[in-house]
C-alpha cells in the first residue's frame, strides 16, 4: 500500500470524534459513498505514538456558495438572467462531507480496527486507489469459495466479495424496504452460487425468481433450473398440520367437536398422499359416522359431527380454490414447464441435486396453507440430511417475503406450522448443511430466534424501524 | 400633485427619512421636529430646481438580460478591507487583509474569477517590533489612537491594493472600492500619530525611492497622498462606492457652485447651510426623495480635504491639504426603497452614463440591498470572520500567560491572570461616581 500515490482531496474540519468527522472537499474529487482516508496518530497501549491510517465513508456532501446572495437569485429569475453573463461567483461553492469512519490500519497491516483515539483537525484527506480499497475490504477473506457481490457505489473498480461457505452454511438474512435492492441482492448472489453449482431452494411468493428459468439456456447451460407447484402430500402422522388447517381456515370447534376430530384423525387411516384427497377423505368418513348415529362415537351427539364435516369441507374448498389460482397464474405463463413438486419424503433428490436450482411457485396461496406446504417439504429435506447425508447434498433455501412463513408475535400470525420448522433447520442446520438465507422488509417482522440465527446481514434502506416516540 | 405634495408624501413614505426624522425626535427641540417636514421639503425643492437647472439628473437605463448579455466580456475587479475588532488589555493585536474579487463572465470556469488576498498585516500594534507603525510613545488618548491607527491601516491598506493592480498593469475594465475612493486625512493629521516602518512603505508602494524614506516621507499622510497619486494616473476606471452618505458634500458644493456664479445670495447660501446642519439633512437624504429609480445626478468635483479644520489648523500637514487630488461625486439611485449609493472617482468620468450603467446593473443583482453585488462578495471575502478573531485572541492570551510565567515573578503572574480575565476595556471597569449604594 503505497499512500504517498494517493491523491490529497481535502482538509479535516474542526472537532472530530471516534466515529466521524468533517472534510473540506476540492471540487468534484470525491462523491457520496467513497472510501476516502486520513492520516492520525493514535496512542499505543505501551505508551508509544504510532502512525495510523484512517478509513471513512462519505456518508453526506453539502454544498454552498457563502458568495451567492439569496436575493440574486430572485433577480436572474425575474430578469431571465443567466448567471454566467454576470459578476456574480459561480465558482466558490464550499463542500463539506460528513464522514462515517470505519476504522483505522496499520502501516503494512490492512487489518482495519475500530479507532479509538479522534482523527486530526486540520489533517489532510486523501482518495486511496482503487486496489488498496479492495484489498482493504476483502483483506481478511480467506476463501476457497469467493462470491463477487457487486461494486462499491462510488468506485466500480472495487470489487467486493464474500465467503459463500461462511454465507451459505451460517445462514444470512436480508433486509430492506420495498424496493431498495433486496432482490436483486439475492439474484446476484443465486448466479454465484449457480455458477458453483451449489443447489438452491427458492420459495417463491411473487414470481420474482422465474427469470432464471428464463435464462437458463442463455446464462446457466450447465445447471438445472426446476420450477415447481405445489402438491399438499401429506400422511396420518402430520396430524398437527389437519388441526390447524382447520383452526386457520375452518369453523372453530368447541371441546366436543375437536375430541371428535381426533378420533376421526386416528380412525381413518390415510397411505399418504394429496393433503386434498385426505381432507375430502375425512369428511366422507366423518359425515358417516355423523349419519350412523353414533355407533361408534356414544358420546358425541350427530349435530357436534356434522360441524366438524362443514368445517373440513370449507379447508377443502378453500385449498382447491387456492390450487385452482396458482394453476391459472401458472396457464399465464403457458411458455414456462411446470412441475408438479415430488414428494420430499420419497424423492428428494428430485428436488435438492448439485447444480440444481429449485423454485417453489407459491402464488395464490394464502399464509397458512403455504406455510404448511413449506413445513412438509423442509422437514423432510432436513431429515434427509439429518439421518442420510449422502441422499440429498448440502443446500441452501431461499425464503422469499419470510415474514409470511416466520412472522414475530406482533405480526398476529402465530402457529404457522413453518416457524417451528425452520427455526430447527436454522438453529441446527449448520451442522447438517441446510443453510437459511431469509428475505424481509425489517427484522421486526420477524421470529426474533430465528432472525438471531443469521450471521451474516444484509441490510438496505429501512424507515420507520420503531415508531416515533411521542412527546406529550 | 404639485411638486411640494409629491416631495412631502415622499418623505413621509420613506423609510430612512423617518429614521432621520426619529433621530432629530431623540436629540433635537420641539419646535426643530415640528418644522423638520417643511424645512426637508423647502430645501429638498430648492435643491431640485438647482440640479434640473444645472440638467445634472440623468436617466439610466437598465435591461437586465441584454445589459448582461452585452457586458458579459468585461473584467471588473472589486476591492474591500477587513478589520479584526479583538480587543485585549495590555496588547493591541491587529488582523486586517484586503481582498480583491476579479470577475471575467464569459472567461472559461478557470478564468472566470480569481480572489485575491492582497494585503495582509498580522501584529501587535503595542509591539515595538511590530511591521506596521514605528513605535511611539503616544502622549494622545491611548484608544483614540489606537483606533486611528487601525483605521489609517485600512484605508492605506486599501489604496495600495488598488495601486498594485495598476503596478501589475491588470486590465481591468473596472475597479470598484468598497467606500470612499479619497478618505478625509484631516483625523491622522494630529500630533503624535506614528509613522509607518520603513519595511511598511517599502513592501506598500515599492516605487517609492528608498533613499527618501524619512519619517517625514513615511507619515500617513504622504504615503495615502502618494497612493492617490498613483490611483489617479490609473488607464481604467476607478470608482469608489460608499453605501450611505452621512455628510453632504454634494449638496453644499451645488450650493458653494451657484452662489459663487451670483445666482443665489451669500445670505441664502449660509441660511441654507445652516438648516442642513440643524436638521442633519445629508446628500442621501435629500436625494432619496429628489430622484426616481434608475436615476443619477452627474458628478461634481469636490475637495475632500479642507484648510482650516481646528484639527488640521497649525499642523504641520495644513499646507499639503491642497496637494491631495479632488474627488468627482455623483449619486445613484437604484430602487425605490433604498437610498441612493455615491459615486467618487479622482478622474472625470470618459463614459459617464455607461459606467454608472454598469454601476446600476451590478447593484440591481441584488434588488433589496441595492448595492454592487461584486462589493457584497468581496467584503465577504475579506471579512476577518469571528473563528479567526478568536484564533488570535487566543494566540495573544497564551503568549503572555508564558512570558509572566517564564519571568517567574508571583506578582507579574497574577497580573497576566487579573489582565486576561478582563475581557475588554469596558465602563464596567469604571470607577463608581456619586454615592454607592
Amino acid at each position: 500500500m503505497n499512500t504517498k500515490k494517493w491523491k490529497s482531496i481535502g482538509t479535516v474540519l474542526g472537532e472530530t470524534n471516534i466515529s466521524e468527522f468533517y472534510f473540506s472537499l476540492k471540487n468534484y474529487k470525491a462523491k457520496k459513498g467513497d472510501i476516502i482516508t486520513t492520516e492520525s496518530k493514535i496512542p499505543s497501549s505501551e505508551g508509544n505514538i504510532v502512525p495510523v491510517t484512517v478509513w471513512g465513508k462519505i456518508s453526506s456532501i453539502e454544498s454552498s456558495n457563502v458568495f451567492f446572495p439569496t436575493e440574486a437569485a430572485q433577480e436572474l429569475t425575474n430578469e431571465n438572467i443567466d448567471i454566467r453573463d454576470t459578476i456574480l461567483p459561480t465558482t466558490r461553492d464550499e463542500l463539506i462531507c460528513k464522514v462515517i469512519i470505519l476504522g483505522f490500519t496499520l502501516k503494512d497491516n490492512l487489518k482495519l480496527m475500530p479507532l479509538n483515539y479522534p482523527v486530526r483537525p486540520a489533517a489532510t484527506v486523501s482518495y486511496p486507489s482503487s486496489e488498496d480499497v479492495e484489498a482493504l475490504l476483502i483483506s481478511d477473506l480467506d476463501s476457497e469459495h469467493p462470491l463477487f457481490i457487486g461494486s462499491l457505489l462510488a468506485r466500480d473498480a472495487v470489487k467486493i466479495k464474500i465467503d459463500a461457505d461462511n454465507l451459505v452454511s451460517r445462514h444470512v438474512s436480508i433486509f430492506g424496504m420495498s424496493g431498495s435492492g433486496k432482490t436483486v441482492m439475492v439474484r446476484r448472489i443465486m448466479d454465484e452460487l449457480l455458477k458453483k453449482k451449489y443447489p438452491m431452494l427458492v420459495l417463491d411468493i411473487h414470481g420474482d425468481y422465474l427469470g432464471f428459468i428464463q435464462k437458463q439456456k442463455k446464462l446457466y447451460p450447465k445447471n438445472e433450473v426446476k420450477l415447481f407447484y405445489p402438491n399438499l402430500s401429506v400422511s396420518s402422522d402430520d396430524k398437527e398440520i389437519i388441526y390447524t388447517l382447520i383452526d386457520k381456515l375452518g369453523n372453530s370447534l368447541t371441546d366436543p367437536q375437536k375430541d371428535f376430530l381426533s378420533s376421526l384423525l386416528e380412525k381413518v387411516k390415510y397411505e399418504g398422499g394429496s393433503l386434498l384427497k385426505y381432507i375430502e377423505l375425512l369428511v366422507r368418513k366423518a359425515r358417516e359416522y355423523a349419519s350412523d348415529s353414533s355407533k361408534s362415537f356414544k358420546n358425541i351427539r350427530p349435530a357436534s359431527m356434522y360441524v366438524v364435516v362443514r368445517s373440513l369441507g370449507q379447508v377443502a374448498k378453500k385449498l382447491k380454490n387456492m390450487e385452482q389460482t396458482n394453476f391459472r397464474h401458472r396457464q399465464k405463463m403457458s411458455k414456462l414447464k411446470f412441475e408438479e413438486l415430488p414428494d420430499a419424503a420419497t424423492e428428494p433428490e428430485k428436488i435438492i441435486n448439485k447444480g440444481q436450482l429449485s423454485i417453489l411457485y407459491l402464488k395464490g396461496y394464502e399464509n397458512l396453507p403455504a406455510s404448511a406446504i413449506v413445513s412438509i417439504l423442509l422437514e423432510n429435506l432436513f431429515k434427509h440430511r439429518q439421518e442420510v447425508e449422502e441422499e440429498i447434498p448440502p443446500f441452501l433455501t431461499i425464503i422469499e417475503e419470510a415474514h409470511n412463513f416466520i412472522p414475530s408475535r406482533s405480526e398476529d400470525k402465530d402457529n404457522l406450522p413453518s416457524v417451528d420448522t425452520i427455526r430447527k433447520v436454522i438453529t441446527e442446520g449448520r451442522k447438517f448443511g441446510t443453510g437459511v438465507m431469509i428475505i424481509s422488509q425489517r427484522p421486526s417482522r420477524l421470529d426474533e430466534t430465528i432472525a438471531s440465527q443469521c450471521n451474516s446481514q444484509i441490510v438496505f434502506r429501512m424507515v420507520n424501524q420503531k415508531r416515533p416516540k411521542s412527546n406529550y | 400633485m404639485s411638486n411640494e405634495t409629491d416631495i412631502k408624501n415622499k418623505i413621509k413614505s420613506n423609510s430612512s427619512l423617518f429614521t432621520n426624522f426619529v433621530k432629530n425626535a431623540v436629540s433635537a427641540s420641539p419646535k426643530v421636529q415640528n418644522n423638520f417636514l417643511d424645512v426637508s421639503t423647502q430645501v429638498a425643492l430648492t435643491v431640485q430646481r438647482i440640479l434640473e437647472d444645472a440638467n445634472l439628473i440623468t436617466n439610466l437605463e437598465y435591461k437586465g438580460k441584454d445589459f448582461w448579455s452585452e457586458n458579459k466580456c468585461k473584467t471588473s475587479c472589486f476591492v474591500d478591507g477587513g478589520v479584526d475588532k479583538t480587543s485585549i488589555i495590555s496588547s493591541a493585536p491587529l488582523s486586517i487583509r484586503t481582498g480583491s474579487y476579479i470577475v471575467k463572465p464569459d472567461a472559461a470556469d478557470k478564468n472566470r474569477e480569481f480572489f485575491e488576498e492582497s494585503m495582509v498585516f498580522l501584529g501587535d500594534l503595542y509591539d515595538p517590533k511590530n511591521e506596521l507603525y514605528d513605535f511611539a510613545e503616544d502622549d494622545f488618548d491611548e484608544d483614540q489612537m489606537l483606533n486611528k491607527k487601525k483605521d489609517g491601516a485600512r484605508i492605506i491598506f486599501e489604496a495600495v491594493t488598488i495601486v498594485k493592480h495598476i503596478l501589475l498593469n491588470r486590465k481591468f475594465d473596472y475597479c470598484f472600492l468598497h467606500g470612499p475612493i479619497e478618505a478625509t486625512v484631516m483625523p491622522f493629521t494630529v500630533m503624535g500619530f506614528p509613522t509607518f516602518t520603513k519595511f511598511a512603505v517599502e513592501n506598500m508602494l515599492p516605487f517609492y525611492n528608498k533613499n527618501k524614506l524619512n519619517a517625514e516621507a513615511r507619515h500617513f499622510i504622504n504615503v495615502y497622498l502618494e497612493a492617490l497619486n498613483s490611483i489617479k494616473k490609473s488607464k481604467f476606471p476607478i470608482y469608489g462606492i460608499v453605501e450611505t452618505s452621512n455628510s453632504a458634500p454634494y449638496i453644499k458644493n451645488l450650493l458653494f457652485n451657484y452662489k459663487s456664479k451670483g445666482t443665489i445670495s451669500e445670505k441664502d447660501f449660509k441660511n441654507t447651510l445652516a438648516t442642513i446642519k440643524k436638521y442633519k439633512i445629508t446628500d442621501s437624504h435629500l436625494l432619496e426623495i429628489i430622484l426616481q429609480s434608475g436615476q443619477a445626478i452627474k458628478p461634481l468635483e469636490v475637495k475632500k480635504q479642507i484648510k482650516g479644520f481646528s484639527v488640521t489648523s497649525g499642523s504641520a500637514w495644513e499646507d499639503k491639504m491642497d496637494s491631495f487630488p479632488s474627488v468627482h461625486i455623483g449619486y445613484i439611485k437604484i430602487n425605490d426603497h433604498s437610498a441612493p449609493i455615491r459615486i467618487e472617482s479622482l478622474n472625470p468620468s470618459k463614459n459617464l452614463i455607461k459606467d454608472y450603467e454598469y454601476i446600476l446593473a451590478t447593484a440591481r443583482l441584488l434588488p433589496n440591498y441595492g448595492f454592487p453585488v461584486g462589493l457584497n462578495v468581496v467584503d465577504k471575502f475579506a471579512k476577518i470572520p469571528n473563528w479567526m478573531s478568536k484564533a488570535s485572541r487566543k494566540y495573544y492570551a497564551t503568549h503572555l500567560l508564558k512570558q509572566a510565567i517564564r519571568s517567574k515573578d508571583q506578582n507579574t503572574i497574577s497580573l497576566a491572570v487579573k489582565i486576561l480575565s478582563k475581557k475588554v476595556r469596558s465602563w464596567r471597569n469604571r470607577p463608581l461616581g456619586g454615592l454607592v449604594r
